[in-house]
């Protein structure tokens, strides 16, 4: 009877073990866990689209169960969080007749099915901050969406987080002729006086909420700005309300280098291009060593490629892996999901036959919430 | 009976002279030929030692000696002809290779002066097939013609498009989309045209580039340009035609002053009048009416800046000197004088007998100096092309523009074609195999195609290429992109492409497409001491260029 109950136990258990079967023991001779902390070998253990262990840390049993993909020599890093796009939807991305709509959610204009989202795991950007347009002064609220797949495998993309920073913009594109405002100081003063409003605690509508949300620190700020005058503008805007704006864009950075420093502001980078100024191209170097913050940004298309010149204008590789991965997550308040393959993060990550900042090195897969969106499992796993 | 080498001599007392240090050379199918070597450095101790030239001798072995030799020694030296060599050393004389070898095994004469990079990789200098550098950008918009050639126009920018040599590009191809391109040495403070290859290739654009154009426009297009070698063959007539009537010009002017030389004395005796003025117009050692160079005559004529005769002139020139003949003859037999004819001009014989009489004993004919036949300049850089003397380059992208190319070539029989730009080669790699064309890549990075080229990847192609068995190298296209060249070639090899044919195609190869292999592209015994040292391998995308030679000289040397 004993022997009957035992076989039946046996039985069950065995009965649960197709539910571990779905745990993937993901191998590969060196695993970057985040710029700077790498295992080699290294394993990750992935239950229900997170990592849930790494390294030793796997217990024997969840590694038994797991089904292991081997990837061999190949090297896995974070996924790519991409600070800032669009992605071909700009134009549902900004309310043309207003130029200060900061209660606008990006989320809500999200397409899931656009096609652009198909051509991020390819480029091993495994999540992106879905920003409303810098046509307007206040665009709204950015998300947080991810490309993904349907139960089909049809590509459908998700939005991961649905409310994320402010999204500001003083640059040209932000300024119409067909109505406020028209110029760098209009929009200064139109973002001036509301957070002046905000800060006198008068009692307003959404927008004058998200507005005090910046002033209380629990929301951050994106601001697209270039040029000396829109970069100095805004440092005095964070001055005076006293947030740390991450600034979109920062061509002429360089110019107020002392400045982005003291506030401890961050930048999202454009696309660097190799017929761009020298300066641009070595600022990368020079904010990594002054300490600030920033992540490449701009084309999606590009952005691997915006890292590889910036390390061959004297970037430090690990910079800029840093720059596409860690850097951009704590910018968007997600260092805790994205940008990193710690014990509970996505489990968002990239193959590669190298260095991903080789171009030598050929991006063999990249996984979005553990699942495999480009590329190809290796051949020997069981 | 087999015949001994004319080189053999010359060349044994070297091999004798070279053995220590040739054991150790990784490549010996890259012997330089006796005429790359640098004639005071490389000449054998045989030559001089000949009777009275031992001054000479003398004098060019103190040269020699004085030539200082550098060993650069580093950690890795890919010498791209042949093996890495670890713990390698390159020695430099004077502007060429000495000797590439493993360190300890290659003899560093004590005198040298070392550059020692321990944990460096010495690679040859980087070629750039095709570049804009030192062009002057309106030159880029398609002004020249095919008679034009850029060498003419070379310039500095004064900006970081100059800055070739800092980023390892010793030896760069200049081209615009029309005209004849160069062959420069990008150096530390400019640059300098390859002596000989100031016309290194005919340019010629195939494409309407990246716009949305229909298949048949561009068939329209592509067929108004295979017509680029028609009225060639009529115009290589009318020079040849040309050149037939100007030799028999030459004999026949000849035997008109041979004539009067020989009736010279006759004529003083006669009448005593000086000589025909034109015996004394041909200088000494060449026929009159031929100019210095045989190609383009002077007619005959007082002096060089004498006009050419009209046709007109020159009868009646005849007419006079004729009338002159005649007379001193019936002089001779009647003493009776003759009355002058109708207005001074010369009566034709009549009667069959007289003209006998005539061409035996009367002077020959003063010849007509051939119809001057104009030289196009354009024509003659497209005969140069056909008859091998430079490569045709057409830029080319759509396959349908490649096929179009190579139709030209095969219509035309062009030796040497190379195209340029060819995103969409990989397709029509095995018919580009059989014509023999090689090709020139350039956007040979991720995702660096426009939009309307979104079908094409040029990262795939060199390995489609190189599969097909085409020569191919990488080129930036254009002077800002130089410090990409590597990572050009990184890009292929992440698209599959060996690392050694992807080194290949930024050295050795294109040097082999521009036609100086024998001089650069590869590190060997003779060649020019082109080389870049490196602080890690060439297509790490943190690799810095630490030191450039170029033909021996430091053309770059960082910090």
């Amino acid at each position: 009877m004993l022997r009957c109950f035992s076989l039946i136990a046996l039985g069950a258990i065995a009965l649960t073990v197709p539910a571990q079967a779905q745990d993937l023991l993901v191998k590969a001779s060196r695993i970057v866990l985040a710029p700077g902390t790498e295992l080699a070998p290294g394993q990750l253990l992935i239950r229900a689209g997170k990592v849930q262990y790494v390294g030793d840390e796997i217990p024997t049993e969840a590694r038994q169960n797991a089904r292991v993909i081997d990837y061999g020599k190949a090297v896995i890093t974070p996924g790519f969080v991409l600070a800032q796009a669009t992605l071909g939807q700009d134009a549902d991305l900004a309310e043309a007749a207003f130029a200060f709509t900061p209660d606008l959610l990006a989320a809500e204009a999200f397409d899931p099915w656009h096609e652009d989202l198909d051509s991020l795991a390819p480029q091993g950007i495994t999540s992106f901050a879905l920003s409303p347009s810098q046509r307007n002064v206040a665009g709204g609220i950015a998300a947080l969406a991810k490309p993904g797949t349907t139960k089909a495998g049809d590509h459908m993309g998700r939005i991961a987080e649905r409310e994320l920073h402010l999204h500001l913009s003083l640059n040209r594109a932000a300024r119409n002729q067909q109505r406020a405002p028209t110029s760098l100081i209009g929009a200064l003063d139109m973002l001036r006086t509301v957070f002046t409003a905000a800060k006198s605690g008068v009692q307003g509508g959404p927008d004058i909420a998200i507005l005090a949300q910046v002033l209380d620190g629990s929301r951050r700020v994106f601001a697209h700005a270039d040029t000396y005058t829109e970069l100095s503008g805004l440092l005095d805007l964070a001055r005076d309300f006293n947030f740390e704006p991450v600034i979109v864009g920062g061509g002429d950075a360089e110019k107020v280098m002392p400045r982005i420093t003291e506030q401890k502001a961050g930048i999202v980078l454009s696309t660097l291009r190799p017929e761009m100024r020298l300066a641009q191209l070595r600022l990368p170097g020079k904010l990594a060593a002054a300490g600030v913050p920033f992540a490449f940004g701009g084309d999606p298309k590009q952005l691997r490629m915006s890292a590889v010149l910036a390390v061959r204008h004297g970037l430090d590789k690990n910079a800029a892996l840093a720059a596409m991965t860690r850097a951009p997550a704590e910018m968007l308040g997600q260092e805790t999901n994205v940008g990193a393959l710690r014990t509970g993060c996505a489990a968002d990550f990239n193959v590669w036959s190298g260095h991903p900042l080789d171009l030598h090195s050929s991006h063999l897969a990249s996984w979005v919430d553990g699942q495999l969106l480009a590329g190809n499992e290796p051949k020997e796993d069981r | 009976m087999r015949r001994i080498p004319w080189h053999l001599p010359v060349l044994l007392p070297l091999l004798t002279l070279a053995a220590p240090v040739r054991a150790q050379e990784p490549e010996k199918s890259e012997k330089p030929t006796p005429k790359a070597e640098s004639p005071a450095a490389e000449r054998g101790p045989g030559r001089g030692n000949r009777g009275n030239r031992a001054g000479a001798r003398r004098r060019g072995g103190a040269r020699r000696n004085r030539q200082p030799v550098t060993a650069i020694t580093a950690k890795f030296v890919h010498p791209v002809s042949g093996p890495v060599i670890e713990n390698g050393v390159v020695l430099v004389r004077g502007e060429r290779i000495l000797a590439v070898g493993k360190q300890g095994e290659v003899r560093i004469p004590e005198s040298a002066t070392t550059r020692d990079f321990p944990n460096g990789h010495v690679y040859p200098g980087l070629i750039d097939a095709e570049t804009d550098a030192f062009t002057d950008p309106a030159t880029q918009r398609g002004g020249l013609d095919a008679g034009m050639a850029l060498a003419d126009d070379l310039q500095l920018r004064h900006n970081r498009d100059d800055s070739l040599a800092a980023a390892g590009i010793t030896v760069a191809y200049v081209s615009a989309p029309a005209g004849q391109g160069a062959i420069v040495r990008p150096r530390r403070e400019g640059f300098e045209v390859w002596e000989g290859k100031e016309k290194a290739g005919l340019q010629l654009r195939m494409t309407s580039g990246p716009r949305p154009t229909h298949a048949l426009q561009r068939q329209q297009q592509l067929d108004g340009l295979k017509k680029t070698f028609d009225g060639l063959d009529k115009y290589e007539k009318a020079k040849k035609d040309y050149n037939k009537a100007l030799d028999k010009y030459e004999k026949d002017f000849a035997e008109y002053l041979a004539w009067h030389e020989k009736n010279k004395g006759k004529k003083k005796a006669g009448d005593g009048k000086p000589a025909d003025k034109t015996e004394s117009a041909a200088p000494a050692g060449r026929p009159a009416g031929r100019g210095p160079r045989g190609r383009r005559p002077v007619p005959p004529g007082d002096g060089k800046n004498a006009e050419p005769l009209t046709a007109e002139e020159q009868q009646t020139e005849l007419a006079f000197e004729t009338l002159l003949e005649i007379l001193a003859e019936q002089n001779a037999q009647d003493p009776k004088p003759a009355p002058p004819g109708p207005k001074g001009v010369a009566q034709k014989p009549s009667g069959k007998a007289d003209g006998k009489d005539k061409k035996k004993d009367g002077p020959p004919k003063r010849p007509s100096y051939p119809k001057p036949f104009k030289e196009d300049p354009k024509k003659e850089t497209l005969l140069a092309v056909l008859e091998g003397e430079m490569p045709l380059r057409v830029e080319a992208h759509r396959p349908d523009e490649l096929r179009a190319a190579l139709h030209m070539q095969r219509k035309n029989d062009v030796p040497l074609l190379v195209l340029e730009q060819a995103y969409g080669a990989g397709t029509v790699a095995k018919e580009l195999a059989e014509t023999g064309a090689t090709v020139v890549l350039t956007e040979v990075l991720p995702n660096s195609m426009p939009e309307l080229y979104d079908a094409f990847d040029p990262c795939t192609v060199p390995q489609a290429l190189h599969a097909a068995g085409v020569p191919f190298a990488i080129a930036t296209g254009k002077a800002r992109s130089a410090p990409l060249l590597p990572l050009m070639a990184a890009t292929a090899v992440g698209k599959g492409l060996d690392a050694k044919a992807a080194l290949r195609a930024i050295t050795l190869t294109p040097a082999e497409i521009l036609g100086i292999q024998k001089d650069t592209g590869s590190l060997a015994r003779g060649k020019f001491a082109d080389l870049i040292v490196c602080d890690r391998p060439l297509f790490d995308s943190d690799s810095r260029v630490l030191f450039v030679l170029g033909k021996g000289r430091t053309e770059f040397e960082g910090n």
